[in-house]
């Protein structure tokens, strides 16, 4: 990014607010709430030197440990159709692989595991899981290096205790959330869902020097099992698209996440780990006469039928490179792909098979099907809005931890700390955009209908970006048009007729256009 | 057994009642005669919001008959009847009656779902689809706004119109197993329907549906003995509706909406039949009973003139416990006041708890936004609440009342022992001594209390949201024009306490509208529960009191005959070979009684 600076500085200021509090609380006895803010302030600082953490949440088989394996490009994390995820697992970049069992007491240890297709097959040799309070998964993987991944246990499960491990990670009572930023997996808007990211973002505190509406800002919503909403059909994932395109508008949601984009999942992990063994055999099912496939993509049960009508059995036979399409490749075909996968690759390798060109061999397949699958444009928004904002994230999860201890562990002298987490909260004009956008999505603050979109993007609320606040292509001319921007929103500042409010935010998009400049 | 040859053993019953001059026997089984007449099973169609509903719905009537789309949800329950002709209505509560419109069959989607009518901004109550279609035949097919959606805050009212319904399909993706709020779901409805299954959907998308099904199936087990015997089927609308519209009935057998069909005729349909005729077969042979007692009498006297008087003198001293029954301080009386009064009580104080808890969160929703702003959301959110809190309290109301109504019928069956009729059902359960038979058995519309609530309930539901509505409204219309105004004023002159304080004054508005419309509710939904108690307690003690006055004057007749014995022996041959003719012949008409019940099989309580 071309203004790292301003962060950067953030963050900086960040740790010399923990810091100062840290030495405030060293000093004084050993009791309960010393302990605790000692623990509480330990912990921000170390995370302000760590990867930012993200959690995957979301409710009971919304495909939260598929979609960490898919942005990982591995299957790491285990999956089935049941019920799977029991515990919060972390998964972080390391130079070797090992898995350590965190006990709810924090005593850690070693655990056994092995990786087989499915994943890791972690195994707690009958330790209760109870006592455990978290897995931590070391693995060497460049999709890690940015962001130390969290699954967590699916909400509203029918075995509350898995929920609310989940709920204890996320939006615990008595320390600050231990994810930095959230990706929010849901099928459908459900009011449930909108109340785990109200926790979360925890707009109650979006008041005036208030952190809370920067939560929002870390938050981003997937429409998971995108390929469900649709149906299975070929436009499914597009369908879901549209969806999410309205969900993006809701005014429910609105205010509480970054942006909602469709993902299918399942198509993502596949693809990012697809196997020369399953080219081929997609590839031959491709070769196949087209209406016999389609008859027997008809239903999942059909495709993976032990004797399929005798024209479909017939066709596949007659591969000519001899590839076997008998019950168990099929069925292991559909486990990995699902009905939406297998159409949406046997279509493309059909065409490139026609034209010669685009998709051809396992690569450029697994290109299109990533692409197809939507991660592609989940992965460009984390990019850009939660890794790319990953200091203002940091740093609030930090200053939380300082106003949560200084709330909670009152002490006589902490004046001296107080003052300078409240110069920074209001300070750091990185908050103020966030702070504002929230207030403007939210409603609490109204601008004219013809300005508003503008003042949100300036703000940042399409990405931190240049281009994006700007709304140029990349590759366009950002200075001029932030040029005219700035004249526009600096006369808007100081017209009388404008409210105060209006006038506010105004000033605000001033200072980002004049940061955008450097 | 066809609902006619039920209606013509009534009928029969009826015209002998009316032959042997008992009046007060004819009205009662006129009752039942109106009873068996209503031969349309309800079924409600529930689940989460875009589970898949309307298109199962779809698929069991083997095309698209209704609207679906992968984004809009249906915000419209929509009931699905059979009919010559294909025609849509739609029904709203207005005040002191009901607005019906028609509508052309193609426009339903422009009413019944998001795209036309998000969050059922035009208020109606349901539409009404008469559909030519086979397998509607008997049924009431009941597609409902999902649970849980963000725009169908009215969807919780599905719950409230779960009891008395004869069936529930839980619909839900065959691609996760159950989660806790479907598995409440499914609890509620099994405590109050008598059929209950969960619908797998979507089975065409998911290899693994087996494993889900199982998981699910174990869940279930788990989960209580009324949950066991709730079946989950599996179906693939996509794959019913494929193979309807390409004639290939092969696929609609793998799409397993055939069982779901079944499970609609045989068990929802068939069971109310079977339900039906129980109770009208046990009628008939209550009213046989009483009408043979006085020919038994007659003839024994007849046989035997020294025991005449004796007959007499006991059938006398009968006579006087029933009476006694009748009086007032029997003790299924007392039991019934007393019941009554409790219940009212306890039900008012679950409901003003239930609206307290949503009052105070919603005011404390309010402190933190402006209401100005975000009424619009809130408002939607605030009738979920309070809709969800009378559901609750209605489905427990009703829970609560089912038993007081079985304590009643024990007591008045224990306290008339000896005298009441013995008589034991073909599976050998004596039947006046079995109350949770005589209520599960007809759908407790033996007692009409059942119809009546249900009736009362859902008028004063739909009343009582339209009475929120506008409560809301009038929130609404004075928190915005004043915020507009407002707004105007303060741009200018830029006064920030002024601001603080319209804002200020805006929440505490809000928070009035808000005590206001729950007030409204809890005074609204208090009474109705307290009429619909105070009408179950009329209609119970009717009930009782009448079934003791018939019985009464069975036994007056009896002694009667007894007494009125002829002296001269030729006449008394005479009159004996007449009153064994008229035994039989009431025989015969208890025997065919008798066929009807055994051909329908023993009882099965409900939720069992």
């Amino acid at each position: 990014m071309s203004a790292p600076a301003p962060a950067a500085r953030l963050t900086d200021q960040a740790r010399a607010v923990v810091g100062n509090a840290q030495r405030l609380y060293a000093t004084g006895g050993p009791d309960p709430a010393t302990d605790w803010a000692r623990a509480v302030l330990h912990d921000a600082r170390s995370r302000l030197d760590e990867p930012l953490r993200v959690a995957l949440a979301g409710t009971l088989k919304a495909g939260k440990s598929t979609l960490l394996n898919a942005l990982v490009g591995e299957r790491v994390a285990a999956t089935d159709a049941g019920e799977c995820t029991r515990l919060v697992t972390w998964y972080r970049d390391a130079p070797s692989p090992a898995v350590l069992r965190e006990d709810t007491d924090g005593r850690r240890g070693p655990v056994p595991f092995v990786q087989d297709r499915e994943g890791l097959r972690i195994d707690l040799r009958g330790v209760d899981p109870a006592r455990v309070g978290r897995l931590l998964v070391d693995w060497p993987s460049r999709g890690l290096a940015e962001t130390t991944l969290v699954d967590t246990p699916g909400l509203d499960s029918i075995r509350e205790t898995n929920s609310r491990r989940t709920l204890a990670f996320v939006t615990p009572d008595d320390r600050p959330s231990g994810a930095d930023a959230v990706v929010y997996l849901m099928r459908h808007a459900h009011r449930n869902d909108v109340g785990f990211l109200e926790a979360f973002a925890d707009l109650a505190r979006g008041g005036a020097g208030g952190l809370g509406a920067v939560g929002a800002s870390g938050t981003v919503v997937v429409l998971s099992r995108a390929d469900e909403i649709g149906g299975g059909g070929l436009d499914a994932v597009t369908t879901a698209g549209r969806v999410a395109e309205a969900y993006r508008d809701d005014p429910a949601l609105r205010p509480l996440c970054q942006t909602v984009v469709a993902v299918d999942g399942l198509l993502a992990e596949s693809a990012r780990t697809l196997r020369q063994a399953e080219f081929t055999t997609l590839q031959a099912l491709a070769r196949a006469p087209r209406a016999e496939v389609d008859a027997l993509l008809l239903s999942a049960d059909r495709f993976c039928a032990a004797d399929p009508p005798a024209v479909v059995a017939e066709a596949l036979a007659s591969d000519p490179d001899g590839t076997r399409l008998d019950a168990p490749a099929r069925r292991a075909l559909m486990d990995r792909f699902g009905v939406f996968g297998i159409r949406s690759a046997t279509t493309v390798l059909r065409r490139g098979a026609r034209t010669g060109r685009g998709v051809t061999d396992s690569v450029s397949l697994a290109e299109e099907l990533v692409k197809r699958s939507g991660l592609e444009e989940l992965r460009d928004v984390l990019g850009s809005r939660v890794v790319g904002r990953r200091d203002v994230h940091k740093a609030r999860s930090a200053l939380l931890a300082v106003e949560m201890v200084l709330a909670r562990a009152p002490r006589p002298d902490s004046g001296g700390v107080a003052a300078e987490l409240e110069r920074v909260l209001t300070g750091a004009h990185e908050f103020t955009e966030q702070r504002l956008l929230a207030a403007l999505r939210q409603g609490q603050v109204t601008m004219p209908a013809e300005t508003q979109p503008e003042a949100e993007r300036l703000l940042g609320g399409d990405g931190p970006d240049p281009h994006a606040r700007l709304g140029v292509a990349p590759g366009e001319d950002v200075r001029a048009a932030t040029l005219e921007a700035l004249d526009r929103w600096r006369t808007r500042a100081e017209s009388p007729l404008t409210s105060r409010a209006a006038a506010e935010v105004a000033r605000a998009v001033v200072r980002s256009c004049e940061g955008a400049l450097r | 057994m066809s609902t006619k040859n039920l209606g013509d053993l009534v009928n029969t019953a009826r015209q002998a009642a009316k032959a042997y001059e008992r009046p007060d026997l004819e009205s009662r089984l006129a009752v039942v005669a109106r009873t068996v007449a209503d031969d349309r099973a309800r079924v409600l169609v529930v689940g989460e919001f875009k589970a898949g509903k309307t298109e199962l719905v779809n698929a069991i009537l083997g095309g698209r008959a209704l609207p679906t789309d992968a984004h809009k949800a249906t915000t419209v329950p929509t009931v699905c009847v059979h009919g010559e002709q294909r025609s849509v209505t739609l029904v709203r509560a207005v005040e002191g009656g009901q607005e019906q419109q028609q509508i052309s069959p193609t426009q339903l989607a422009d009413h019944v779902t998001e795209k036309g009518n998000p969050d059922n901004a035009a208020g109606w109550s349901h539409a009404e689809a008469s559909l030519p279609i086979e397998e509607l035949q008997g049924l009431r097919l009941v597609d409902t706004p999902g649970a849980g959606g963000l725009a169908s805050p009215a969807s919780v009212s599905t719950m409230a119109e779960m009891p008395g319904s004869d069936g529930v399909l839980l619909v839900c993706d065959a691609g996760r197993e159950l989660t806790a709020p479907e598995l409440a779901l499914v609890r509620t409805a099994a405590a109050v329907c008598p059929t209950v299954a969960v619908v797998l959907t979507r089975a065409d998308l998911h290899p693994q549906w087996r494993r889900i099904a199982e998981i699910d199936r174990s869940h279930l087990d788990r989960a209580g003995d009324r949950l066991r015997a709730v079946p989950v089927l599996t179906t693939s609308s996509a794959l019913a509706l494929h193979g309807a519209e390409n004639d290939e009935a092969s696929l609609v057998t793998e799409s397993g909406v055939v069982e779901v069909r079944r499970l609609l005729r045989e068990d929802v349909v068939g069971g109310r039949h079977a339900r039906r005729t129980r109770m009208a077969a046990d009628e008939v042979l209550v009213v046989c009973e009483q009408l043979a007692a006085r020919f038994r009498a007659e003839r024994d006297a007849l046989a035997d003139p020294a025991r005449a008087q004796r007959i007499s003198d006991e059938l006398e001293r009968s006579t006087a416990r029933v009476a006694a029954l009748r009086d007032r301080a029997a003790r299924w009386q007392q039991t019934l006041n007393d019941g009554t009064q409790d219940l009212v009580s306890d039900i008012e104080y679950d409901l003003r708890d239930r609206l307290r808890t949503v009052t105070t969160d919603a005011e404390a929703a309010l402190d933190d936004t402006d209401p100005a702003k975000t009424w619009e959301q809130f408002a939607p959110w605030l009738h979920q609440q309070v809709s969800a809190a009378v559901s609750t309290n209605v489905v427990w109301a009703e829970e609560r009342t089912r038993w007081l109504a079985e304590r009643v019928a024990t007591h008045f069956a224990e306290d008339g022992e000896g005298v009441l009729p013995p008589m034991t059902s073909p599976e050998g359960q004596p039947m006046s001594a079995d109350p949770v038979g005589l209520l599960a058995a007809p759908d407790h519309e033996k007692f009409g209390f059942s119809q009546s609530m249900l009736i009362g309930m859902r008028g004063s539901y739909g009343g009582l949201l339209m009475i929120g509505m506008m409560t809301t409204l009038a929130g609404l219309a004075l928190i915005n024009p004043f915020s507009i105004g407002a707004g105007l004023l303060l741009g200018s002159k830029t006064l920030i306490d002024e601001r603080k304080r319209a804002l200020r004054r805006r929440q505490a508005e809000a928070k009035q509208a808000v005590r206001r419309h729950v007030d409204d509710v809890i005074f609204q939904a208090g009474k109705n529960s307290r009429d619909m108690l105070r009408e179950v307690q009329r209609t119970l003690r009717d009930h009782f009191t009448s079934t003791a006055e018939q019985l009464e004057r069975s036994l007056n007749a009896t002694s009667q005959a007894a007494k009125a014995v002829e002296a001269d022996g030729a006449k008394r041959t005479a009159r004996l070979a007449d009153v064994e003719a008229e035994l039989e012949r009431i025989e015969s008409l208890a025997a065919r009684a008798r066929t009807v019940r055994e051909s329908v099989g023993p009882a099965r309580l409900v939720g069992a």
